[in-house]
C-alpha cells in the first residue's frame, strides 16, 4: 500500500531534488520572513523561473512545495519580533508571540515555534500519507457529476470559512471563474470574451494572472505601508534561540491537538492556514487557559497556532493531490503550476504519475526536517531579513515579475496584461476582498464548466444526473448545510435560551 | 446618506454582469452535439454575480481607508514607472531599463539618491549576469546596444 512512498523517497533523494528541497526551504523561509510576501507571493514569483529552468514536473513541485512550507515557518518571524504578521496565517502567532519577545524571550519563542511547526507538520504529513491513497481510491469512482458537486461544495465551504465577509469571498470566486472563461471554448471552438485580441485566444495565462494579482498588487500596496508604518527596523534582542525539552513537553497537548485540528481544516477544500490557526488558538484557550495567561505571553498560546498553520499547509495537499481540488489559495497556485506541465492532479495521479505524488509526499518529510535544522541555528540570520528596507524589496519584486513573464512570453501584451491584473488585484484588496478565492475560482472554473457539460452530455441534458448518485447528493447537502448553518445556529441558540 | 464604496462596487459589478450576459447571448454557436453550449455557464455566473451584488448594495460593509491625494499621485507614478519599464524593457535592454526603473522606484520608496543609484546599478548588472549566466535565461540586451555587446 505504501509502495508509492518508497518510490517517492527514491525520487526525492536524488541529488537534484534534495538540493531543490533545501533551496526551496531556504527561499521559502526568507520569503515568509519578508514583510508582505507570504507563501502565495513567494511561489508566484518563483514559479516562472522554476518552469523556465526546464525542471521536470516532480522537481519543480518539490521546490515549490518546500517554498510553501518554508514560508509558513518564516511568517512567524515578524509576528513574534515586530507584532506584524507576515501573512494571514500568522495573525494568531502575534497574540502570544509578541508578548514573549517583549519579556526578553524572543529566542525561546522562535525556537518553540520552530519545534511546534515541525511537530504539527509531522502529524499532518503522516495523515497525508495515510489518507491520500484512501481518498484517491474513493475519488476514482467520481464521475463528472460528482466532481461538479464537489466543486460546489468547495466553493461554499470557502465562502463560509475564508475571510470575514462571505459575500465578498463569493464575489471574488465568481470573478475568478469569469476570468477563467476567457479564450477559446474547448467544447465548441467558440471565442469567448477575447474582444478580437488574438493574444487572448488561449485564455488569460496562468503565470501572468498569478504574478499580476499577487506581485504587482503587492508593490502597489507596499507604497501605502511605507507611509503608514513608523517601524524603525529595530529588532528586540533575540537571546538564545533554543527551547528546552521541558518547555516543549509543557506544550505537548497544545501541539498535538492543534496539529490534528490544523490537518483536518487543511483537508477541507477552500480553507487554509489562517482558519486553522484561529480555530486551534481559540480551542486551546478554552481547554487549557486556566489562569488567563493566554495573550500575555503563554508558550502554549504560541505553540498552538504555529503547529496548526503548518499542519494545515500540509493538509491542503490532500484534496489537491487526490481530487484535483486545492485546499487553499497557495495549493491552487501549485495546481496551476502542475497544469503548466500538462498534469491534471486527481485520483489517477497516484497510479499514473506516482513519481509526482510520491515524490512530493516524500519531499515533505525531508523538507520538514531540513526546515527544523535550518531554523534553529539560523533564526538570527533570518530575523535580519526583516530589516531589509522596502526600497530594496520593491524593485527586486518588479524585476523578478518582469523577467518571469517576459521569459515565458517575450511579448509586451503579456506584460501589459500583468499590469492591468495587478491594478485589478490592488483594487480588490482595497475593497476588502481576499485574493485566494479569486485564484481558486480561476483555477477551478474551467474544470467546473467542463464537468458540468460532460455530465449533462451523458444524461442528454437531464439535470437530474447532477444529484443522482449518493456521493453527489451528499456533497450537495453538505454544501447547503455549510451555507445555512452559520446563519441558523446562532438563531437557534437564541431561541433555545428563551 | 453617503454612498458606501461597497454600493458603488455593487452597481459596477451588476453592470459587469449585464455586459457578460449580453456578450454570452450574442455568441454564435456552430452546430454542436452538446446539450449545454458555451453560453449557459457565463449566463449562470452573471445571474449569480447580480444576486451577490444586490446583497452587497443593500448590506454594504465598512468603508476602507482610501489613499489620500499625495499617495494616489505616488501610486500613479509607480504604475507609470512599471508601464515605462514594460516599454523600455526591449528597447533599451534589461540592464539600462532596470537601472533607470530600479533607481526611480527606490527613490519613490524613500531612499536617498545615493542609495537608490547604488541599488539600481547593483540590481541591474548583477541581475543580468545572474539571470543570463547562472539561470540561462535570455534577456533583451537592447536594440541600441546590440551592436556594442
Amino acid at each position: 500500500m505504501f509502495d508509492f512512498l518508497i518510490d517517492g523517497f527514491g525520487v526525492a533523494l536524488t541529488p537534484l531534488n534534495l538540493g531543490l528541497a533545501l533551496l526551496g526551504a531556504l527561499l521559502g523561509t526568507l520569503f515568509g520572513a519578508l514583510p508582505g510576501i507570504g507563501p502565495i507571493n513567494g511561489i508566484a514569483i518563483l514559479m516562472p523561473l522554476a518552469y523556465t529552468l526546464g525542471l521536470p514536473a516532480e522537481s519543480s513541485l518539490i521546490l515549490l512545495a518546500a517554498v510553501y512550507t518554508g514560508a509558513e515557518y518564516g511568517g512567524r518571524m515578524s509576528s513574534i519580533l515586530l507584532n506584524v504578521p507576515g501573512d494571514a496565517g500568522a495573525v494568531m502567532t502575534t497574540l502570544d508571540g509578541y508578548p514573549l519577545a517583549q519579556k526578553g524571550l524572543a529566542g525561546p519563542a522562535l525556537g518553540l515555534s520552530a519545534v511546534s511547526s515541525f511537530l504539527g507538520a509531522t502529524i499532518a504529513i503522516i495523515g497525508l500519507t495515510l489518507f491520500a491513497p484512501l481518498l484517491a481510491d474513493i475519488a476514482v469512482m467520481f464521475g463528472p457529476a460528482e466532481f461538479f458537486a464537489l466543486m460546489i461544495f468547495a466553493f461554499s465551504s470557502m465562502s463560509v470559512m475564508m475571510g470575514k465577509d462571505p459575500i465578498k469571498t463569493a464575489i471574488g470566486a465568481v470573478l475568478g471563474v469569469l476570468i477563467g472563461t476567457v479564450g477559446i471554448d474547448s467544447g465548441t471552438g467558440v471565442l469567448r470574451y477575447t474582444f478580437g485580441m488574438p493574444e487572448l485566444y488561449d485564455g488569460i495565462d496562468f503565470v501572468v494572472m498569478i504574478i499580476g494579482l499577487f506581485a504587482i498588487s503587492e508593490i502597489l500596496l507596499m507604497l501605502e505601508h511605507s507611509q503608514n508604518t513608523n517601524d524603525n527596523g529595530k529588532l528586540p534582542p533575540l537571546g538564545r534561540v533554543f527551547v528546552s525539552l521541558k518547555e516543549v513537553l509543557a506544550c505537548k497537548g497544545a501541539i498535538g491537538r492543534s496539529g490534528l485540528i490544523g490537518f483536518i481544516i487543511g483537508v477541507l477544500p477552500g480553507t487554509g492556514a489562517s482558519v486553522a490557526s484561529a480555530v486551534s488558538y481559540t480551542t486551546e484557550k478554552r481547554l487549557s487557559d486556566k489562569d488567563n495567561t493566554f495573550g500575555t505571553g503563554d508558550m502554549r498560546g504560541l505553540a498552538a497556532p504555529e503547529s496548526a498553520n503548518n499542519a494545515a499547509a500540509v493538509g491542503s495537499f490532500v484534496p489537491m493531490l487526490t481530487l484535483g481540488i486545492p485546499g487553499s489559495g497557495t495549493t491552487a497556485v501549485l495546481l496551476g503550476a502542475l497544469m503548466l506541465y500538462n498534469i491534471t492532479p486527481g485520483p489517477m495521479m497516484f497510479t499514473e504519475r506516482p513519481e509526482v505524488a510520491g515524490g512530493l509526499i516524500a519531499s515533505l518529510y525531508i523538507g520538514n526536517v531540513v526546515l527544523l535544522l535550518l531554523n534553529l541555528p539560523l533564526a538570527g540570520v533570518f530575523a535580519r531579513v526583516l530589516t531589509i528596507p522596502r526600497w530594496v524589496l520593491v524593485p527586486a519584486i518588479a524585476i523578478l515579475a518582469f523577467v518571469g513573464v517576459y521569459q515565458l512570453h517575450s511579448d509586451l501584451f503579456a506584460i501589459y496584461l500583468m499590469l492591468v491584473i495587478g491594478v485589478f488585484g490592488y483594487l480588490l484588496r482595497k475593497l476588502g476582498f481576499s485574493l485566494a478565492p479569486v485564484i481558486l475560482g480561476y483555477v477551478l472554473g474551467g474544470l467546473m464548466e467542463q464537468n458540468l457539460r460532460r455530465a449533462l452530455s451523458i444524461s442528454g441534458g437531464d439535470t437530474g444526473i447532477l444529484w443522482q448518485s449518493g456521493i453527489s447528493l451528499g456533497l450537495w447537502i453538505a454544501a447547503a448545510l455549510l451555507l445555512v448553518l452559520p446563519w441558523l445556529v446562532p438563531k437557534l441558540l437564541v431561541a433555545a435560551r428563551r | 446618506m453617503r454612498i458606501a464604496a461597497d454600493q458603488v462596487l455593487g452597481i459596477a459589478l451588476i453592470g459587469l454582469a449585464a455586459f457578460i450576459a449580453v456578450q454570452a447571448i450574442q455568441l454564435e454557436i456552430p452546430f454542436s452535439y452538446e446539450p449545454v453550449g458555451p453560453k449557459a455557464f457565463p449566463l449562470g455566473l452573471s445571474i449569480l454575480l447580480t444576486v451577490l451584488s444586490l446583497v452587497l448594495i443593500f448590506r454594504p460593509g465598512a468603508n476602507g481607508q482610501w489613499p489620500h491625494k499625495a499617495l494616489a499621485l505616488k501610486l500613479l507614478l509607480v504604475l507609470a514607472l512599471l508601464l515605462a519599464y514594460a516599454i523600455l524593457f526591449t528597447q533599451l535592454g534589461f540592464i539600462v531599463s532596470s537601472l533607470l526603473v530600479v533607481t526611480a522606484l527606490a527613490r519613490l520608496f524613500d531612499a536617498t539618491w545615493g542609495k537608490a543609484l547604488v541599488t539600481g546599478v547593483i540590481m541591474s548588472v548583477v541581475g543580468y549576469f545572474l539571470f543570463t549566466a547562472v539561470l540561462g535565461i535570455s534577456l533583451p540586451s537592447g536594440y541600441w546596444f546590440a551592436s556594442f555587446i
